[in-house]
């Protein structure tokens, strides 16, 4: 159109087409500044349950990884310096091994004194074996002399009295042989319990003491000296709201996943259910936290795996028992 | 143009008081009330007359004699209370709106009093307007628009817009606009009111020239005395009455 | 004739650029005040954005939004995580804190804690630092309108520590994330941290962030989790919403933007309307001469129609490129973080221009259809 040669006008021209084209910038801007409101996929994988458990009943839980004998806290019966230390954390031992041994002087002197008193018993026992011995041929001689008047009644009456007296000295010195025997039973006793030794077949989990440390019966340090527990198989105790608790159904396999890597789901089998139900202790995180709930703990025996260690979280689905589909 | 809707229409000519069948414009007691407060005014009382083409009609009369309306009636762009149109055998007012308007457009053309150009397009496009609202395309209608105002001497002033032409050469563009369509009837309203003597002669000689033609009417309204000299034929309008017919002046006027 | 039309609208560029002006004017004051108020009152709602991950948010029945909520027991977490569809769930805590800056000022902060596994919860993207980070001891992330509010002489917040209930909190790391409606310095930690941040109450556990299983929509899930836990559960949007529409009821910004909304719709009015009058009345001998000539009104009203568009069009243009403009020009001040156009609001601009020029024009045009032809012979 060139009704207004070589004069383009501004207002008609230019104008409309400058704001045509700002209109599009405009929108351009607008749609490609507009919010990304649409939701990420989680960088991390989160717990989650798998497989058939995705999209059926199911109660969740938190559980801490255990022995499978749970923990045992190896306590000393005596008092004493550590004199030696047969274990380090991750030993197998076998039921009876020493674990580690308490300061024994003490009982080895009261050992050796048993003994000195059995050996001096047992020299009694023959000196008064012999006086006995010697009183008895002296009786007997006395017994053979056919004329009575050939010894006087008193000198029979000495010697009865002589036999008495050596057969009353023996039995003294085998009781004294008895009680030095008892002294050193004890002490060896006593010896025995300043070893400590493993009481069954497992896995050595912590060692708190030290060569050379005290360990106390007293109460009042808080650390077991030693810990360990059956870590083959481990198991997982599972906390379960109370509230949810009657929906579990119990024998059913657990889906476990270790905290921070919920990539690895691991099939847990059912052990058992504890019979008592108890305020929620194990907690998510923080060691300050109270609440008053309370859980059904329920024991799962954990696959043989590399990823689980004992006082580890996880976190847990169970399968829910098919009638608590329905509301109650 | 199109001449098509009335052309070979002999029909009933004496039914509506015997217009000529070559009558441009046949008008038949034509009354018309106006509205004024609670009281009705009759401006016009009851007129009849025709225009013949090939002539310039004067319209010629006093302020309030009724002439403005009588042209408007008779150029089909207000209603008559009473009486009947003929536009070169259409009965005008018969016509719906948009046929009325269409017929308009196709058939006459105005030269108003002040003109009325659009400011702001060039005088090429100004004359070319009714072109354009026929729908032609606005570049082959300023070249016709164009050539007519080769014709009428503003050939030269057709890129200008109003504003920059004198009042003759606006003028010029306005008689231009009514003829660029080539209408069957031009109607012209006071031609003259603003021009001396020496330059109104030089306007009817100009509308002579260019808008007299066999098949054309062209009525002009007027009250100067200066050129009705130059009449066909004068129509004397007098308190909405026709008072005079002829082609000369009353002598009392 | 609409070229004709074009052509007597251009001519007078007094009132053309008159009209310009008051569409513009209409368009830049409903649009940017509407923008304002959309991205003002979305800011409720920034808590529920800056979690990208989450498709569902659990909380206790009477907590209303995410920073107006109620704790949840612990085990809340798992029995949401009991809840069939529901692909994870994480821990999550909102809480208000004080915190004590190196210069020993005392500043309101609202905690965050995330999950610590899967860090669920923080904001998409860092401005600084990596989201590793969190796993050193004591670490706490700020976001970036935070660091504005609480380092105002422009020291680098990374390696600042803070004393947060006693605790000691290093910053290690800077959120880009949208900012709270109150712009609220905000500090994400683990959950486990934030535990200690945060001073100790029965329960801790604000909310709990769900994923939902593929196959299923967030709705259906939310209302299973709602059966089965007793619990309140909201999907992303609803939570949102909720963050809204809690601004809108308890603050006074609605009325006030709604008041300029309309009066940038008077002035559009009022403007165009006289301005388009007056053109239109300097111009009723030409229109009046035109419809003596021939043309309908059909055509009358299709070229004020002509006239209008091209005002509208380039009016509205120009008040869209302002707004834009302003929200570019600004987008770098904390205030306006994250501030966007949504979409909408050119589109309800756009409906305003084209009702106001619509009155206006019907107001203009009844003078011009009501002109008798037979004027021009006045």
């Amino acid at each position: 159109m060139s009704i207004l040669p070589k004069n383009v006008s501004f207002s008609r021209q230019v104008l409309p087409i400058l704001a045509v084209i700002g209109l599009v910038v405009a929108a351009l801007y607008i749609f490609t500044d507009l919010p990304d409101r649409s939701t990420s996929e989680p960088e991390q994988q989160p717990p989650k349950a798998t497989g058939d458990l995705a999209n059926s009943p199911r109660v969740a839980g938190t559980g801490l990884v255990e022995p499978s004998s749970e923990i045992i806290d190896i306590g000393s019966a005596l008092s004493g310096l550590v004199t030696d230390l047969r274990v380090r954390p991750g030993d197998r031992v076998e039921k009876g091994q020493p674990l580690f041994l308490v300061d024994d002087r003490a009982a080895r002197a009261r050992l050796a004194e048993a003994n000195a008193a059995i050996s001096e018993a047992r020299a009694a026992i023959a000196e008064a074996q012999a006086a006995q011995r010697t009183a008895s041929q002296q009786l007997a001689l006395y017994d053979n002399l056919d004329d009575p008047a050939a010894v006087s009644r008193a000198e029979v009456i000495r010697a009865e009295g002589d036999a008495t007296a050596a057969q009353t000295r023996l039995e003294l010195a085998r009781a004294r042989l008895s009680a030095a025997q008892a002294q050193a039973g004890s002490a060896r006793t006593e010896l025995g319990r300043l070893t400590v030794r493993a009481p069954i077949t497992g896995e050595i989990l912590a060692v708190n003491i030290r060569l050379g440390e005290f360990v106390s019966t007293q109460g009042g340090s808080s650390d077991p000296f030693i810990q360990m527990g059956e870590t083959t198989p481990l198991h997982v105790r599972v906390d379960v709201d109370e509230n949810e608790a009657v929906r579990v159904k119990l024998g059913a396999d657990a889906i476990v996943s270790p905290r921070g890597a919920a990539d690895i789901r691991a099939n847990a089998k059912f052990v058992r259910a504890e019979p008592l139900v108890v305020p929620k202790r194990q907690l998510t995180n923080s060691a300050a936290e109270r609440v008053d709930v309370r859980v059904l703990q329920i024991i799962y025996a954990l696959p043989q795996s590399d990823v689980f260690r004992v006082g580890q979280q996880v976190d847990a689905f169970i399968p829910a028992a098919e009638a608590a589909g329905e509301e109650e | 143009m199109s001449t098509g809707q009335d052309s070979g229409t002999p029909m009933d000519t004496s039914a509506i008081g015997g217009c000529a069948p070559e009558a441009a414009i046949c008008a038949r007691g034509i009354v018309r009330d106006f509205e004024s407060g609670q009281t009705t005014i009759r401006v016009l009382h009851g007129i009849d007359t025709d225009i013949k083409p090939g002539e310039m009609t004067y319209v010629v009369g006093e302020s309030g004699s009724g002439k403005t309306t009588l042209i408007s009636i008779m150029c089909g762009i207000l209603w008559p209370t009473e009486g009947e149109v003929r536009v070169f055998g259409t009965d005008i007012y018969s016509l719906s709106d948009s046929e009325l308007v269409n017929f308009r457009l196709n058939n006459i053309g105005f030269i108003f009093q002040q003109y009325n150009l659009i400011p702001s397009i060039d005088a090429a496009a100004n004359a070319a307007v009714p072109l354009i609202a026929q729908g032609m395309e606005i570049e082959e209608a300023r070249e016709k628009a164009k050539v007519l105002l080769d014709k009428l001497n503003i050939g030269d002033q057709a890129d200008k817009l109003p504003s920059q032409l004198s009042g003759g050469q606006q003028q010029r563009v306005a008689i231009a606009r009514a003829l660029v369509h080539e209408p069957r009837l031009v109607v012209c309203d006071e031609p003259t009111a603003a021009l001396d003597a020496n330059s109104g002669r030089r306007v009817m000689d100009l509308l002579r020239e260019v808008a007299v033609a066999k098949d054309r009417a062209c009525i002009i309204v007027t009250h100067d005395n200066r050129i009705f000299d130059l009449a066909d034929r004068i129509l004397v309008l007098e308190d909405g009455e026709v008072t005079h017919d002829g082609t000369e002046m009353p002598e009392d006027h | 004739m609409l070229w004709i039309a074009i052509r007597m609208l251009t001519g007078d560029a007094q009132k053309f650029y008159g009209l310009l002006f008051g569409i513009a004017f209409s368009t830049l004051l409903i649009t940017q005040q509407l923008t304002i108020f959309v991205n003002l009152i979305e800011r409720g709602a920034s808590g529920v954005y800056n979690a990208p991950e989450a498709e569902i948010w659990v909380m206790d029945p009477v907590s209303r939004t995410t920073d107006v909520n109620y704790a949840m027991p612990s085990t809340a977490l798992d029995e949401v995580r009991s809840v069939p569809g529901v692909e994870w769930a994480v821990p999550h805590l909102r809480a208000a804190a004080s915190v004590r800056t190196g210069s020993g000022d005392l500043e309101g902060v609202a905690i965050i804690g995330v999950d610590d596994a899967t860090l669920i919860g923080l904001p998409e993207r860092l401005v600084e630092g990596d989201k590793k980070i969190l796993a050193q001891p004591d670490t706490v992330i700020i976001d970036d309108g935070g660091v504005v509010n609480l380092f105002e002489n422009g020291e680098d917040p990374i390696g600042q520590r803070l004393e947060l209930n006693d605790q000691r909190a290093v910053i290690r790391g800077v959120a880009d994330s949208i900012p709270s409606f109150t712009s609220q310095v905000t500090l994400y930690t683990k959950y486990s941290q934030a535990l200690n941040f945060v001073p100790g109450t029965r329960n801790r556990l604000t909310f709990v962030l769900a994923g939902v299983s593929e196959g299923l929509t967030a709705d259906e899930v939310a209302a299973r989790i709602e059966e089965q836990t007793g619990l309140k559960a909201e999907t992303r949007e609803e939570f949102a919403d909720a963050g809204v529409n809690f601004i809108i009821e308890n603050t006074g910004i609605p009325t006030n933007f709604g008041i300029t909304v309309v009066l940038g719709f008077v002035v559009g009015v009022a403007i165009v309307g006289l301005t388009f009058s007056l053109f239109i009345r300097d111009n009723i001998k030409q229109f009046g001469a035109l419809k003596a000539i021939g043309v309908t009104n059909a055509k009358i009203v299709r070229m004020v129609g002509a006239q209008a568009a091209l005002v509208g069009t380039v009016g509205y243009a120009l008040g869209v490129i302002g707004t834009v403009a302003f929200i570019y020009a600004f987008s770098g001040n904390p205030f306006f973080k994250g501030f966007y156009i949504p979409w909408q609001i050119p589109l309800i601009s756009l409906v305003s221009v084209i009702i106001i020029l619509a009155i206006t024009g019907f107001i203009a045009l009844r003078s011009v259809l009501s002109t008798e032809p037979a004027a021009v012979f006045r």
